[in-house]
This record gives C-alpha cells, sequence and structure tokens, in this order.
C-alpha cells in the first residue's frame, strides 16, 4: 500500500524480505469469470448431490422436515463459506482459482489470512449486484451481473472488486512455466558461421539480451519475416567480421548466439532444434 | 563462465525447489525439517539468481521462470500460521467486546433500528393504515393467517424450520453487512427498511384478536435476532463510512483498517443469528408457559449486556497483563 509504488502494466512488483524483487502478474476478468463459473458448477453440484443423499436417506425413513432443514443449513454454507473456507485452507485458492491458475494474495504479495478470505468472500454479495431475473418475465431475480465489482475492478490499478479493497488483496496468476534454458541448433550452418566469427568479439549485455529474445521467438516467425528482422543487427555485424554481403543474417544471429551463450560451438549439437 | 554452464550448475537447484514448493502446497504438514531447512537455502539461491540474472546474461524465459519460481516459494515461506486457540479466546473474550463498547457505528446502527422500529410500532398501534402502507395488505393478510392459531409443530417440523431460519435469517444479515460496504448507504437503507417493516408489523398485531399467539412467538428469539441485525448493520457501517471519513488515511488503507475490525463483529452478529434460529424453532412454538418463553429472553438479554457492557467495559485489557 505504499504510495511511490511504481507500476507500469498489469504486474505489480513485490519485494521480499531478502531484498529480491519479483513480479506477480494481476489476473483480469477473463481469468476470473471462468474461476468463478467453475466454482459455482461445483458449488451447485454439491448442493444438489447432498439434497440427492438427504433425500434418499431421511425420506426413506420419512423425516421429511430434518431433510428440508439439513438442506437449507448446507445451502447456507456453501453459499456463504464455500469460498472462505477454501481460500483460508488452500492458500488463496479454490478449485475454480486452481483450475485457472491464479491465487489470491494480500496486496504485500503475502498469503491472506482467513479473515481477508471470509471477508472477500461475503463482500461478494455486494460485487455480484445487480441481479437479473433468469429470464424474462421470472419473478426472481438471482443472475448476477457483477456490474459493481466490474466497475470496482477497471477504477483501480490492482483489479480489485470492492471485496479485495476491503480485505486487502488481490488476485494475481500463478502460471508454473516450465524451466526454459538455452537453445541449442541442429542446423550445421549455424556451427559454420559461428567459426568464422571472430573469436575477440565480446556480445555485450544489451546484445546479449536482443540476441535471446531473437532467438526465442524466431520459432514463431516466417522466413522472410526472420530475415527482415535480422537484417537489421544482420548487415552491420557482417561489416563489422568481414563476412560476405550474402550471408544469411538469420542463421548469422543463431551462430553469435550459440557462441556467446553455449560457448565452443563444436561441444554439443543434439538437443531442441 | 558461459550462460550454458552457469544455467546447468543452477538448473538441479530450481528443480528441487520447485518438487519442494509441490510437497508444501500438497497440504502435506509433515514436511521433515531436513526438507524445510534445505527449502529456505534454496529459496535464498533462487533470489540470488534472480537478483543477478541480470549480470548473468540469464535468456528472457528464464528470468520470468525464476519470477515465477521465487513467487511460488515465498508464498509457502511467508505462509500464515492458523491461529492458535489462545489467540481466538483473546479476541472473542477481550479485543470484541472492548471494540462493540467503544463502537459508533454500533451505538448509530442500535439508536436508528430501535428509533425507527418503536415510531413505526407507535404509528401503526395509533392509525391501521400505517401499517398496511408500509409493508402492503397481503402480508399483513398473511401475518394475520400465520398467528390466527397457535402454532405446534412436530418436532420432525422444528428441524425443517430450524434450517430455515439458518438459511433466511443470517443471509439477510450478510447482505446488509455487504451493502454497508457502499458508502455506508446500503446498510442504512437495509436496517430502516427491516426497523420500520418489524415496527409496523409489531405496531399492527397490537390489535389483532390473535395478538396473543404473536407475542408467544417472537418473544423468545426476538433479543439475539434483533440485536444480530444490528451488530451486522454496524459492521457495515463501520466499513462504509471508513471510505468518507478516513481519519488521513488514504481510502484503500482506510477501509482495510476498518475491515480488520470489523469481520469480528460480523462473526458475532451470525453466530447471534444461529443462536436465534435454535431458538425460533425449538422454543418459540413450544407449548410451554408464556413465563419460560419470557425468561429465555431476559436471560439472552443479559448475556448480551454482560458480553457487551462487562467484558467490553475499557480499562479490562490492561488488568489482564
Amino acid at each position: 500500500m505504499d504510495a511511490a509504488r511504481k507500476q507500469i502494466d498489469t504486474s505489480v512488483e513485490i519485494v521480499t524480505p531478502e531484498n529480491i524483487s519479483f513480479r506477480y502478474w494481476l489476473a483480469g476478468p477473463s481469468r476470473r469469470l471462468p474461476a468463478y463459473l467453475i466454482d459455482v458448477l461445483i458449488q451447485v453440484m454439491v448442493v444438489v448431490s447432498a439434497g440427492q443423499v438427504l433425500g434418499s436417506v431421511l425420506g426413506s425413513v420419512g423425516l421429511w422436515g430434518s431433510f428440508s432443514g439439513l438442506f437449507l443449513v448446507i445451502l447456507f454454507l456453501v453459499h456463504w463459506f464455500y469460498g472462505a473456507i477454501l481460500e483460508a485452507v488452500w492458500n488463496g485458492q479454490t478449485p475454480g482459482k486452481r483450475a485457472m491458475h491464479i491465487r489470491v494474495v494480500t496486496v504485500q504479495g503475502q498469503p491472506i489470512r482467513a479473515w481477508q478470505a471470509v471477508l472477500r468472500n461475503v463482500l461478494r454479495a455486494v460485487d455480484c449486484m445487480p441481479l437479473a431475473p433468469v429470464a424474462l418475465g421470472m419473478p426472481e431475480h438471482i443472475l448476477p451481473l457483477f456490474m459493481v465489482g466490474f466497475v470496482a475492478t477497471s477504477l483501480n490499478d490492482r483489479f480489485q472488486r470492492l471485496g479485495d479493497l476491503a480485505a486487502g488483496t488481490m488476485v494475481v496468476v500463478e502460471e508454473t512455466s516450465r524451466m526454459a534454458g538455452v537453445l541449442k541448433f541442429r542446423d550445421e550452418r549455424v556451427n559454420e558461421i559461428a567459426e568464422s566469427i571472430p573469436p575477440s568479439f565480446q556480445v555485450n549485455r544489451t546484445l546479449g539480451l536482443a540476441l535471446s529474445l531473437y532467438v526465442q521467438r524466431r520459432k514463431a516467425l516466417s522466413r522472410a519475416r526472420r530475415l527482415e528482422i535480422a537484417r537489421h543487427l544482420g548487415e552491420a555485424l557482417c561489416q563489422r567480421f568481414n563476412l560476405p554481403p550474402t550471408t544469411d543474417h538469420d542463421l548469422l544471429l543463431c551462430g553469435l548466439y550459440q557462441k556467446a551463450f553455449l560457448g565452443s560451438p563444436s561441444a554439443e549439437t543434439a538437443g531442441v532444434g | 563462465m558461459r550462460v550454458l554452464e552457469r544455467l546447468e550448475s543452477r538448473r538441479r537447484h530450481w528443480q528441487e525447489l520447485e518438487q519442494l514448493c509441490v510437497r508444501l502446497e500438497g497440504g502435506s504438514r509433515k514436511v521433515p525439517a531436513a526438507h524445510v531447512s534445505r527449502f529456505a537455502g534454496l529459496y535464498r539461491s533462487a533470489c540470488a539468481d534472480l537478483a543477478l540474472a541480470d549480470a548473468y546474461q540469464l535468456p528472457p524465459a528464464t528470468i520470468q521462470y525464476l519470477h515465477q519460481l521465487v513467487g511460488r516459494a515465498h508464498n509457502q515461506l511467508y505462509r500464515y500460521e492458523s491461529s492458535r486457540a489462545s489467540g481466538w479466546y483473546r479476541e472473542v473474550f477481550v479485543d470484541v467486546p472492548q471494540r462493540l463498547f467503544a463502537d459508533g457505528c454500533l451505538r448509530l446502527a442500535f439508536a436508528i433500528f430501535w428509533g425507527v422500529f418503536l415510531l413505526c410500532l407507535f404509528l401503526a398501534w395509533r392509525d391501521a393504515d400505517f401499517a398496511a402502507q408500509v409493508v402492503g395488505k397481503e402480508s399483513l393478510m398473511s401475518l394475520e393467517q400465520q398467528f390466527s392459531f397457535s402454532y405446534r409443530p412436530q418436532a420432525d417440523m422444528q428441524a425443517g424450520m430450524a434450517g430455515f431460519y439458518i438459511w433466511h435469517n443470517p443471509t439477510i444479515g450478510l447482505r446488509c453487512f455487504a451493502f454497508g460496504m457502499l458508502a455506508g448507504i446500503g446498510g442504512l437503507y437495509e436496517t430502516v427498511f427491516n426497523a420500520s417493516a418489524l415496527g409496523a408489523e409489531f405496531g399492527f398485531m397490537i390489535h389483532s384478536p390473535n395478538a396473543d399467539n404473536f407475542y408467544h412467538f417472537v418473544t423468545a428469539h426476538g433479543p439475539f435476532e434483533l440485536t444480530a441485525i444490528v451488530l451486522l448493520a454496524a459492521a457495515g457501517m463501520r466499513l462504509g463510512f471508513s471510505l468518507i471519513d478516513t481519519h488521513g488515511y488514504s481510502r484503500a488503507d482506510s477501509v482495510y483498517r476498518a475491515a480488520q475490525r470489523s469481520v469480528p463483529v460480523m462473526a458475532v452478529g451470525v453466530v447471534l443469528f444461529l443462536l436465534a434460529a435454535g431458538i425460533e424453532a425449538f422454543v418459540s412454538p413450544s407449548s410451554a408457559p408464556y413465563s419460560v418463553k419470557a425468561g429465555v429472553a431476559i436471560v439472552s438479554i443479559v448475556m448480551m449486556l454482560f458480553y457487551i457492557i462487562v467484558l467490553g467495559y475499557p480499562g479490562r485489557r490492561e488488568q489482564r497483563k
């Protein structure tokens, strides 16, 4: 909640006690709505199946009064405390949130406490306003439109609805990407070009960053697009290394990447292409 | 050192940390101590790697992976311990009563609710048309009919009614709380709405031939139920008013501070609703004499006064230390 926090996009910077800053990406409506729908579906399934079981057990002995009583107690617990209990126990996640890879954390990036889970779930009652009839002409207004929550999320830079604002929480994306290392090339021509680069040439930090960004993305680009992008750097490098102007700029950048990041070109050629 | 070699030397550690994260997230509380201390060490070294990522020339994809890994591990390492029982005891029997005693919003909600309630009761008693204007003729008719005979349900039906009250009443109260968030106006509206409807009905029933049945029914659970709605309205108003009067904090901080204090009050309100539901289902419709029901009402009033005034009287905190 510090006033001096820098935020330029939908990522929030968290500074840990180890004095390391890392980033959380905020979850917007496109992830939170499906998560909510999954949770609603689970709630409906729990209530309906509890009704089935209770009905068959208590109905067979004729205790219809107890059946309706227990059923309504379950409805009460599921309606108001499904999200609260699960978020408190599962460290900020419900099944829907787990499926959409999102998690509730405090605005300081720490795990939430039980009272925060309870509060943000109770206050969903006001975030889901206004209620609409399920079909035109139906008397019961039970379909939540979430306009209050939607407006609230768009008015602050952490996508917090009113419940999140009061509880001091935010919802972040928790993508668990696989570890991506250095890419390797199968193409022999890359090795040839790498050999022809003067050994004295040192790749500095900005050039290294540009190379690795290019190599990471080139697989998704067409051949013509690769050449178009690689030309800007490739022409300058060709002049510098005294390479013929017919050199393939795409392969030249790959060769330079290989030399800078993988060491001697003959060391390894197998792996990801 | 080439980037590849550095990555290869670190990769093992990162993957080990990732596996430990998976184990800790699995919810199994019994992670061996050796793993926990190993986890802390691995987390710190991953932090160091992230700090030096730029200098190491790590590829952007790896840096993003490290951000996620550190975030994930941070979330496990700084996880809150679940509260201990003694903390709960202190919160419930010391902090909350004191907060209630000193809570201006509670006094306001109390005054508004009972003021409007008594005013509407008086007006409905004076003028028979008033109640019909407030709650409508149909609901007065159904109220009259509901109490036209002395209602004595079977035990099975009582359980059903208890469930209904548990579902219905706290839901109204929690909505009242949540709407307080709208600058307090939502909560005020719900409070005045409930108070005027109840007051009009009470005033109307004075003239009814079935007045005895009605007052027999409402006496026992009334104190808990009406106090519960006042508590939830007050907790909601505290949230809403904190948006307006921020005491010099930013609005977000002000709401957050108020929220921390209002959640236990909300919980007390829900508990009172549950107690009221039990009484309403099992005592109120029973054939016990009126003196028993009045006794239940008096005991519940005394309990609440004890909780708010005796436990909540300022200065107890110092005495305990």
